[in-house]
């Protein structure tokens, strides 16, 4: 059998990379290290290998991270146990309550400011593209790695993020169960097509509808429906007005209902009067916090819609 | 017959008093001209005599009735007021800047009517601009201006004239011939008040005068009695010299020998 | 330029009917003509009847009374305070309007009910309109300063409301909801606003014959009769309603009140009570033909009529600038 094979020598590969993980240069070469050794193809099936996970190795594992990065903290708390975590940001409240009801119960938490960093003395720093120079900065001073963690637009960067961060806070075990978890839900969502092809737009106004290139598009491409704001033509946050929406007449309208923050105009705007009219039993609303951020929580986003799918009345809506 | 009475009037502002317990009665056929140093409280008295002030103390009436409890627009059609250095806004027409002044006789909406641009003619005629019509009024010159003002003053046909210094910045033709219409005025039947600096043109043309200084009335009455050189040098601090009087009076001033006209540095001996 | 060419009322009507017809045919999806008279005639609805009537048709109505109003307020008070600078924004009112709206906002009462964002921009602006005449009402220069400082409260208002926005999200709505549009707005909200609008308008045209006598100076104006304190409400309160209700429905929209009197008084004049219809209904005509312009010229995002209005207006503002100095030594 080719699988299991393969997984060892990705697991051999994580752990030789985990090896060189104290050097903070080989941060940038996580991800190139990680990435060919396990493709997408051939995904392993469940449980059959995630039993077969190499002890830690002799590397210390970070004890107080620090994240400073929305999406960071998220998987922080799904990997590492509390008492690790040196603090999360403050807005990660209302994710965490969307996603991990009570999983950041006790955690301290931090605004990102350089005072914190000096304050909390972590000796791992996950940052994203904004807060890395600064974190980078202050890193020397209190002796702290600092790994920069890209956005995860697509499930081809949730794995790559995950493993990375996985990587980083030495818990490559709990990274590689998480995706393979992700894998098997969306091996599971290609297998099965919906029962009619379905055409969607997540759509709260004019503003801001999510293309090309974004991850609502890839969740909703992987429930199996068609996107129709994937083409337009250029930018990935594009215009779309409701003349268009009218005229395309999607089977369903995506609403994002969760909010992390409070409400803002655009729940007003997305519900029109026309909206109201015509997608009566066509509106689905998703939570803001799997479609913002790429976790392996994405999968299950997919799934959700797709169940909903079901409940769709048949035929496109009429005037 | 129009008599106007500014009854002990007092106005006071900021603690200062502009005005102190001035009591003046005008009348028609009277062309009455204000004299008096700057700041002696002339245009002051002038507001209040047209309605636009509210006195302190004391109170302006018209024919009896308190000016200020008289109608705007009906107050407006009985009295016409110049103010000092009128300036126009817009570059409107000539035309239609005197026009301006029909308004408290015309209903608020509607354009002017034959009549009205008969008379709008007729006070331009009058004030001699006739060949100006069309031009925008802020192209006029200083001269021209004070009496396309006066003009607006009069096509409402008023029976009162109050003006303040309508002679400035004019030069001593068109000085003379503004003078020359507001006696016509006076002569017609109407009230004219005015202001003046011209002190000559004052006692040729006006019928009455009143002198003031520093708020107070130092006297009024005729021309002929009430201007004399003693008056003339209590109110403007300047020896005067009146000689003769009526259509050819002079006023003359007389430098004092010890004025600082005569020494520009003080202290300084010319050698 | 006191000649007087023909009367352009007529023309610019014509222009304006043109335009808005022209308003019911373009829109970011081309119905061919064909399709919507057929759409009209076709049981409805159908997908031509609905974007005309729920979309194209509020949008047009919406441009022409916020247009009008911008017009009408900018004429009354270049001719109240005598200035050619003058502009609707003046009197604090559009300030007022915006923080009510942005409050609406940030507070998500928006989010709750519908009406919610034009009825306090409105509150907004008459409050705003009442401070500045409790603080600006014994003259013209008062005015005027009591205006300033309103506009400045609200925007440090709006400044407050940005700094402590809840998250990136709800600032980039807020400055896009600045930013002016008229897209997309409901009838119900559009229904909400007319009333205030027309209030408004009714107070604006009761002031030229007051406007006109101020060509003469604010002394012989009242000698003549104009009661100075009243034609100072009469304005203040027109615009607080017009240009309050318009700003709370469609946000800040600059220039169209500024620009348009100055472009219709060539042709008919420099009375500023002439100034007052042509100036509605040339500002009704600009505004129009600017969200024409917007559904036309190909973005990906969505271009925002404050913006355009705003990019057109500078460069006629240099001109102004320019012109003034001409004329002026």
């Amino acid at each position: 059998m080719t699988t299991p094979r393969k997984n060892e020598l990705s697991l051999k590969a994580a752990s030789v990379c985990r090896r060189l993980a104290c050097l903070p240069l080989m941060c940038l070469l996580l991800p190139a290290c990680a990435g060919p050794a396990t493709g997408t193809e051939g995904l392993p099936s469940d449980g059959a290998s995630s039993g077969a996970l190499p002890a830690p190795v002799a590397v210390r594992k970070p004890t107080r991270i620090m994240s400073m990065m929305l999406c960071n903290d998220v998987l922080l708390l799904m990997m590492v146990p509390r008492d690790r975590i040196a603090s999360i940001t403050y807005l990660a409240h209302d994710a965490v309550e969307a996603l991990l009801p009570g999983a950041d119960t006790g955690v301290a938490v931090n605004h990102g400011t350089a005072e914190e960093i000096l304050l909390q003395k972590p000796d791992l720093i996950l940052a994203g593209t904004d807060s890395a120079p600064m974190a980078r900065k202050l890193a020397k001073a209190v002796g702290a790695r600092v790994v920069e963690v890209g956005a995860a637009n697509s499930f081809a960067d949730i794995r790559r993020v995950v493993r990375q961060v996985g990587m980083a806070v030495g818990e490559p075990g709990q990274a590689h169960a998480l995706l393979a978890e992700m894998d098997r839900k969306l091996a599971w969502l290609a297998s099965h097509q919906p029962a009619r092809p379905l055409r969607v737009v997540a759509w709260s106004g004019s503003q801001a509808v999510p293309g090309k290139g974004t991850l609502t598009n890839e969740i909703i491409a992987a429930s199996g429906a068609d996107n129709i704001a994937a083409r337009l033509p250029d930018s990935r946050y594009g215009s779309f007005g409701l003349e268009e929406l009218l005229a395309a007449r999607p089977d369903a309208i995506l609403q994002g209902e969760t909010r992390w923050s409070g409400p803002s105009l655009q729940d007003a705007q997305s519900m029109h009067p026309l909206i109201e009219r015509y997608w009566r039993g066509r509106r689905i609303g998703y939570p803001d916090a799997a479609y913002a951020c790429g976790l392996p929580q994405s999968a299950d986003a997919a799934i959700a819609l797709r169940n909903l799918y079901r409940e769709l009345p048949v035929g496109r809506p009429r005037w | 017959m129009t008599i106007l009475h500014a009854e002990n009037v007092s106005f006071d502002i900021a603690g200062r008093s502009l005005v102190s317990n001035i009591d003046l009665a005008c009348e028609s056929g009277q062309f009455v001209a204000l004299l008096g140093a700057n700041g002696a409280g002339k245009s002051t008295l002038i507001r209040m005599l047209s309605g636009l002030e509210r006195p302190s103390r004391g109170q302006v009436r018209l024919d009896a009735r308190p000016i200020r409890a008289i109608d705007r627009r009906v107050l407006a059609r009985r009295r016409a007021y110049i103010p000092q250095n009128a300036r126009v806004e817009w570059p409107v027409a000539v035309e239609r800047l005197v026009a301006l002044g029909l308004m408290p006789q015309l209903p608020v909406f509607g354009d002017l009517d034959r009549a009205a641009w008969r008379k709008v003619e007729a006070a331009l005629a009058l004030c001699d601009l006739s060949h100006k019509t069309g031009q925008p009024a802020t192209t006029l010159s200083g001269g021209e201006l004070a009496r396309a003002m006066l003009a607006r003053a009069l096509v409402g046909e008023p029976e009162i004239v109050v003006a303040d210094e309508p002679l400035s910045g004019l030069d001593p033709r068109h000085a003379m011939d503004g003078v020359v219409r507001l006696a016509a005025l006076a002569r017609d039947g109407r009230l004219v008040i005015a202001s003046i600096h011209d002190l000559t043109l004052a006692a040729r043309y006006a019928t009455h005068v009143a002198i003031m200084r520093g708020g107070r009335l130092l006297a009024y009455g005729p021309t002929a009695s009430t201007l004399t050189s003693s008056r003339i040098s209590a109110a403007f601090d300047v020896d005067a010299c009146v000689q003769g009087t009526g259509a050819q009076a002079i006023v003359d001033f007389i430098a004092r020998p010890d004025q600082p006209a005569l020494h520009p540095f003080p202290g300084l001996v010319p050698a | 330029m006191v000649r007087l060419r023909q009367d352009p009322m007529p023309l610019m009507l014509a222009l304006l009917l043109a335009t808005a017809g022209a308003s019911l045919v373009i829109g970011k999806v081309w119905l061919p003509p064909v399709m919507l008279f057929d759409g009209l005639a076709a049981p409805k609805p159908n997908l031509a009847w609905v974007i005309v009537t729920e979309l194209r048709i509020p949008r047009t109505v919406l441009a022409l009374m916020v247009g009008a109003t911008l017009g009408l307020g900018g004429a009354v008070l270049q001719g109240l305070l005598r200035n050619p600078l003058a502009e609707p924004g003046l009197l604090g009112v559009s300030g007022g309007a915006a923080l009510g709206a942005v409050i609406a906002i940030y507070f998500g009462l928006a989010a709750r009910f519908a009406l919610a964002t034009p009825l306090l921009g409105i509150a907004g602006a008459l409050v705003a309109g009442a401070l500045t005449f409790l603080f600006g009402r014994s003259g013209t220069l008062t005015l005027i300063l009591a205006g300033s400082a309103v506009s400045g409260l609200a925007a440090a208002g709006l400044a407050l409301a940005l700094n402590f926005a809840p998250s990136p999200y709800a600032a980039y709505e807020i400055t896009t909801w600045l930013l002016g549009s008229v897209a997309e707005k409901e009838w119900r909200q559009i229904a909400l606003c007319t009333p205030f609008v027309l209030a408004g308008w009714l107070c604006l045209a009761a002031t030229p014959h007051g406007l006109d006598a101020l060509t003469l100076g604010e002394a012989q104006a009242e000698s003549l009769g104009v009661n100075l304190n009243r034609l100072r409400v009469l304005a203040l309160a027109g615009v607080a309603f017009s240009v309050g209700a318009a700003t709370a429905m469609a946000g800040a929209i600059g220039f169209v009140g500024l620009v348009a009197p100055h472009l219709v008084r060539p042709f008919v004049g420099y009375r500023p009570s002439r100034i007052l219809l042509p100036s509605a209904v040339f500002g009704a005509l600009l505004l129009l033909v600017t969200d024409i312009a917007i559904r036309v010229i190909p973005t990906s995002t969505e271009l925002k009529l404050g913006v355009l209005t705003s990019l057109i207006g500078t460069p006629f503002f240099f001109w102004l600038v320019l012109r003034l100095r001409r004329m002026s030594p």
